[in-house]
């Protein structure tokens, strides 16, 4: 694994994630931890955060009320599903529709690894308006440095 | 393409710019993967392609290198599993590499390619999934460079911060 590389993870709908593991990005691991998750339309914005966030970023009482008690398989499953846990992921492409919904998670990822990029979706086209990463930028620059 | 501010960093003003056109090039992969994709499933059918069949164990056909270029300065690049950086391949003895043979010591992660996943939607499959799949895999390129360029941008935003910093601290009213 050392020698192996970082892995891509993808969030996305159906046909993204399904194309993207056709172009084999596809982990599925002996402890059965994907790194892509098919967001449907029965999928809770709570999955795609859960996915998504690291445990570090919930608010302390949820994490250490009772660090004790907690059941250490559910715990450890819990981290391994979140991509930005998992230090053998270096890219995380996620539909522009679906990172709308879970702005406030990516806007609080600062880290350059992993990278999240936000892509289009069959139906959802890309809106540079709306990436995280050209709205940092766009209160870098001037008008005339981003022509 | 940037402006000095010291005498070694430059902030990389041009990166906004290109990633708005990378990022506006790879509508066009996926745009044909996703037509390539509709393709194979009226092809083989609404539910057969998608979930219901992907493996039940899956190896990444392709995974990413990351190299440091400067300083907190990330680079990626999309290599197939089993394939070694440039930099990585030599001969391990003096002498000519033995293109036949036996290997002395077999490695248990080269013992076996990881398996395609065009096989997981059966043995002869429509010409449009294979398009499907060499859509994708252009898209994770440039998935890497855009990541590269991101990366860039970000480490451009750490050093415009820092070197404003300083010449908050070297202004007159500053002291």
């Amino acid at each position: 694994m050392a020698g192996r590389g970082k892995l891509i993870a993808v969030i996305g709908d159906e046909d993204t994630v399904t194309g993207f593991l056709l172009g084999g990005i596809g982990e599925l691991n002996k402890n059965r931890h994907p790194n892509f998750l098919v967001v449907e339309k029965d999928t809770t914005i709570n999955e795609i955060e859960d996915t998504f966030r690291s445990l570090g970023s919930l608010p302390g009482s949820v994490v250490e009320a009772n660090p004790n008690q907690r059941d250490p398989p559910l715990w450890d499953e819990i981290d391994s599903r979140q991509f930005l846990n998992r230090d053998d992921i270096g890219i995380i492409l996620i539909n522009q529709y679906i990172a709308e919904m879970v702005r406030h998670a990516l806007d609080a990822h600062q880290q350059s690894i992993p990278a999240v990029l936000e892509i289009p979706s069959k139906e959802h086209p890309y809106d540079a308006a709306k990436d995280s990463i050209l709205r940092r930028a766009r209160g870098m620059f001037t008008a005339e440095d981003l022509r | 393409m940037g402006t000095p501010l010291d005498g070694g960093s430059r902030v990389p003003i041009g990166c906004p710019a290109k990633l708005r056109r990378v990022t506006r090039k790879k509508v066009a992969p996926d745009l044909k993967g996703w037509l390539s994709l509709a393709k194979a499933r009226y092809a083989m059918g609404a539910k057969s392609v998608g979930p219901l069949q992907y493996a039940s164990h899956m190896e990444p056909q392709v995974c990413l290198h990351a190299s440091e270029a400067q300083e907190g300065l990330q680079k990626f690049k999309v290599v197939r599993a089993g394939v070694h950086a440039p930099e990585e391949v030599g001969p391990r003895e003096a002498g000519l590499r033995r293109r036949k043979g036996p290997t002395k010591t077999p490695e248990p992660e080269s013992s076996e390619a990881p398996q395609d996943p065009l096989n997981w939607f059966g043995i002869l499959v429509p010409h449009s999934l294979r398009q499907a799949q060499a859509s994708f895999r252009d898209g994770l390129q440039l998935a890497a460079d855009i990541a590269s360029l991101q990366n860039r941008i970000d480490w451009g935003r750490s050093q415009l911060r820092g070197l404003q910093e300083k010449l908050k601290q070297l202004e007159p009213g500053a002291a």
